[in-house]
Formats: C-alpha cells, structure tokens, sequence
C-alpha cells in the first residue's frame, strides 16, 4: 500500500494576515483571557488593515489593539473589558469619537449564531434576550433578531442570524500540518466559530507530526476538513494565556491598560510592541526570554 | 452537640467580607451555579467550603463542577480548570447546561438596577451617544434569563439604584408579575440582591424591591435615601447576619492575597 502524501497548509503569519483584505468579515476565536489570537491581531496591525467587522462572544486586550489601531469598524459581540482591571480603554475612545460601532449580543445568541453558520442554516433559536434592550435596540443590524410564537408549541422563541465570516482566526495548542487541532481546557466557542468561516487560519502554539494527533484522536477538535491554512505561532497569545502552555503576563496587561488611558499613551505602546517590530518573534524578543519563561505552565495545574 | 456560631464582632470584618458571606448563604447545598469572577466566585467558594460541600460551581467558559484553588481574574481562566469534572465550552455551559434547565443559581453584578430587578451592565447615558461604555451583557443575559434564580452582587449607590435603566441588558421581572412569563422567559428570575448597605428580595405580590435585611451600623432609613427607585420597607427590617469567625477565616484563605477582598488596614 502506498500511504498518501498529506497536503501541507503551513504558512507564514505574515503570508496568513495577506489573505485578509479591506473590509473583511473574521470571526475572532479565544474567549476572554484563553487563547486570544494576539499575534495575528500584532500582523493586521503592521499590516495596516482597515475597516474589518469582527464577530465574536468576548475578547479583551486583543480587540482593544485592534479598535486603538483603528483595524475594525464593527463588533458583533457580548463582551469586552480586560476583567479584573477595567474597561477596555481604545474601544471606549474609539466609540466616543464615532469611528467604532457594536452590535450587542448575549454570549450564547453569538455562540449560537456560529452554530448555525457552520449548521448551514439561516438562524439559530434561543430563549435570551426577551424582554431586553438586546432584542429592543439595534445599531446597524435591522435584522439583528426576531421574535416568534414557536410554530409547534406556540413558546415564544427568539431567532437570530447565522455567520459566515470570510475568515475563521483560531488561536490552538497543537495542530498539524494538515490542520487537524487540538485544544486544551476550555474551547469557549472556537468548535463552532472555526466550522463558520469560509476559510479558516489555525494559529497554534506547536505545528505536531500527524501521529501525535492521530494517537488521541479524541482530543481533536477541529478536523482538517475545516482548516484551509495552518500557522505555527508559539506564545501566540501572550500576554493572555493558553491552558497547558503559558500562564497571563498581569504585569504587562496593567502597562497596557494604564497607558491606553490616553491616546497618546496607547500610540507610544502600539509603537514600542507593535509597529516598532519587525514580527512576531521580535516581539518575542523585545519581552524577554526570561519572562516568557516564568510563565511556562506547571504540571499538572496547567498555568 | 452543635456548637454555637461564633459570630465576628464590629470592626473584626469588611463589608467585602459580609458581603461574600450573604452571596455564600444564597447557595444550597447539591445545587449548580452559575458564577463570575470577584465576589460571586469568593462567595461560591466559601459556600464549597461552608454547608454546601457538593455544590457544583459552572463558569461560562466552559468550566464544570470546578475546584480552584487559586484565585482567578478572568472567567476563562486556566485556573478554573483546576480540578473540574469536564472544560467545554459556550455551547455546553450557557446551551445545553443553562438553557437546558440545569442551573438552580446564577450570580451576576450590575451598573445599575431597577425597581423590578432588571439590570443594566451596556451603556451608562444614551443609547444614541453613551458616556461609558460597560462591558455589556456577556453571558449576563443568557444566566438571567434561564437560571431557577438570581443573585445579584452590587455596589450601593443612589445613581445606581434607578426609576429607568439607561439599557436593559438582563430581565428582571420586566414591569410587573406576569411579565417574564409573557415574554417567554424560562428562568425564574431575581431573589435575592446584596449590596453593601443591605439585602434586598421581591416583593411577591408587586414583584418589586424590598428590604431585607440592613447591615450592621446601618439604618433602613439610610437605604432608602440610597435608592432613586421605589423600595418596598415592612415594618421593622432585621440586621444582616454578621460573618461568623468560620466563615471569615474560610474567606482570608481562598482569597489570601486580597485580590477581591483587600484585606482591612491593621491598625
């Protein structure tokens, strides 16, 4: 038997954010401080993208880079603040100024919404948001959702519209490079999120040979069938976490923070970690091995 | 034979502490709660470790039945992995868990609250041009509207306590008894609210704030000119229970370093 040659969807993190133009619609995987795609936010920052809508349930200190850089115009979202320190500082400048507009869900109608994009049909049904603002009040979506009397059982039922982003942006632990991942804890939305884009990128803190991921099967998450291109990005989502991995860098997240509060204080860091380098690995660089290091997760805690 | 609770004097504990110790008494034993981060998370904790051994503690991220031994900053922390029974994700916890009837409590926080319960954590001003923007609704909305019953966690101020929320992200009980159930929500909604001037409940004919219990060295009269919404005071309203030294000493040491709860300047 001749064992067939597996296709090879490695690229660069640089080739990766090329294939995201102007105006494009990603969902954004990760979920709160765990396993944000920080790096890839970095690029389409150099890369000075502009005018992206990004879906997602919450995110933090990633999309805040990418409002302060002034990359997004949109939010589909339920969440966001850098949690157990503040608001997120750029977005909220950046709404005050007009340049920013959200769309408010709850975390479910938008895990949901993936769900139903990556279903292949046109709406998900959910039993949130009656009686709110988020079903009242829209801000460019006029389809934003609907209430109906169930047709069955006449409950009243909410639906909302499915996702199809252009793009899937999944930030993983192990991947191969065929593209079949894996994560470790918890996947917050990122199954059904990476199963809803047209195209989906893999980020992934190690590119493993097929066999480790063929010996547990069990653990693998994303199927290549979903995966159009793989990208090797260790510490990939500092100074955020990945579980197994690395453990959140506070110190750099409050130096964030504490100068984000000005504008000027956020285009002196976007400078000095973002623009100033070359690539992910200078940035690496620039933060240290030292302290990357210190943050290595501990067995078996995991952080 | 039982010993008697020993409880901690004046000046022996924080409000922070009383608090968690009101948000750790609304969790029975056997039941399944929803938490966030902060005070709910050290409450909860300190209902594991008090009378409810086999409460089991779900955070939305995906964290199941989750043991923590540290204290954690985000919900989607590594550490709350920590000993867990399963780390899913969205679809399982605020879907099939939440959604699917399974969540007896949920904690959540609020900027502001009205007169029936419902919440506001999405925009302070308006809708049209906001001053602030709030983190919004999270997986806020969903615990609110499908868990048997709500916590809420907040602090107490007058602006806080308002006739009209500026957004409604969570239901309370809408604008009136029936109205949960005319909407078409599942959850039962809001019980209990604790603040640190009091506990608040429902009134259960108007389904409107009333009084509870005022803390310690605090008057009802005091809370009611803290509010500029409606509060349902009946008669004579009893003091909050204070902390017992159980509890207190529990609590320094699931949150040893202070993070949620500073811990009181030593004089």
């Amino acid at each position: 038997m001749v064992e067939a040659e597996v296709e090879d969807k490695r690229i660069t993190l640089k080739e990766a954010v090329k294939l995201v133009s102007d105006g494009s619609h990603l969902f954004w995987g990760g979920f709160g401080f765990q396993r944000p795609p920080m790096a890839f936010a970095h690029e389409l920052v150099r890369q000075k993208k502009r005018n992206l809508t990004i879906y997602t349930c919450g995110s933090e200190v990633d999309i805040d880079i990418l409002s302060g850089a002034r990359v997004v115009s949109r939010f589909e979202i339920a969440f966001y603040a850098i949690e157990g320190i503040g608001l997120v500082p750029n977005i909220q400048r950046r709404i005050r100024e007009g340049s920013i507009e959200i769309e408010d869900y709850s975390n479910l109608a938008m895990a949901l919404r993936f769900l139903g994009g990556a279903l292949g049909v046109p709406f998900m049904p959910l039993k949130s948001m009656l009686g709110t603002d988020l079903l009242a009040k829209h801000r460019f979506r006029k389809d934003k959702a609907k209430v109906i009397d169930c047709p069955f059982t006449g409950e009243k039922v909410v639906l909302v519209p499915s996702v199809n982003p252009d793009f899937s942006i999944v930030h993983a632990c192990r991947v191969d490079k065929e593209g079949n991942a894996q994560i470790d804890g918890t996947r917050g939305e990122d199954i059904e999120g990476a199963r809803a884009g047209k195209k989906t990128i893999v980020l992934a803190e190690e590119i493993v040979d097929s066999s480790v991921i063929r010996a547990q099967p069990d653990q693998t998450v994303i199927p290549n069938i979903y995966v159009s291109h793989v990208v090797e990005c260790p510490w990939g989502s500092y100074p955020m976490m990945v579980y197994n991995y690395y453990d959140y860098d506070m110190e750099h997240v409050r130096m964030y923070y504490d100068m984000c509060q000005t504008e000027e204080g956020w285009q002196k860091y976007c400078e000095e970690y973002i623009t100033g380098v070359d690539s992910h690995m200078e940035f690496l660089q620039k933060i240290g091995v030292e302290r990357l290091l210190k943050l290595k997760a501990k067995k078996p805690f995991g952080y | 034979m039982v010993e008697a609770k020993k409880h901690a004097k004046p000046g022996e504990y924080s409000t922070l502490e009383l608090m968690a110790a009101c948000g750790s008494r609304a969790i029975r034993d056997r039941e399944v709660v929803f938490v966030g981060t902060g005070l709910p998370m050290v409450a909860s904790l300190l209902a594991k470790r008090m009378h409810a051994k086999n409460a089991k503690i779900v955070y939305e991220a995906g964290f199941i039945d989750s043991n923590a031994k540290d204290i954690a900053l985000s919900i989607a922390d590594s550490r709350l992995a920590y000993r867990a029974s399963a780390a899913v994700g969205l679809i399982e916890t605020l879907g099939l868990l939440l959604q699917g009837g399974h969540c007896d409590v949920g904690f959540v926080g609020a900027a502001q609250i009205d007169e029936y319960g419902n919440l506001n954590t999405t925009y302070i001003g308006d809708f049209d041009k906001p001053k602030v923007r709030l983190p919004g609704s999270g997986g806020g909305n969903d615990i609110v509207s499908s868990a048997k019953r709500i916590v809420v966690i907040m602090k107490h101020e007058k602006r806080k306590f308002v006739k009209k929320l500026d957004y409604v992200t969570s239901p309370g009980y809408i604008d009136g008894p029936d109205a949960r159930k005319r909407v078409g929500l599942k959850g039962g909604g809001p019980v209990l609210v604790v603040t640190d001037l009091c506990q608040m409940g429902f009134d259960d004919k108007t389904k409107k704030l009333k009084l509870l219990t005022v803390h310690p060295g605090i008057t009802a009269v005091q809370v009611v000119e803290n509010v500029s919404c409606d509060l349902i005071v009946d008669g004579h309203v009893p003091e909050t229970e204070p902390p017992t030294i159980e509890e207190l000493n529990l609590l320094r040491a699931i949150d040893p370093t202070g993070i949620y709860i500073p811990k009181p300047n030593k004089k």
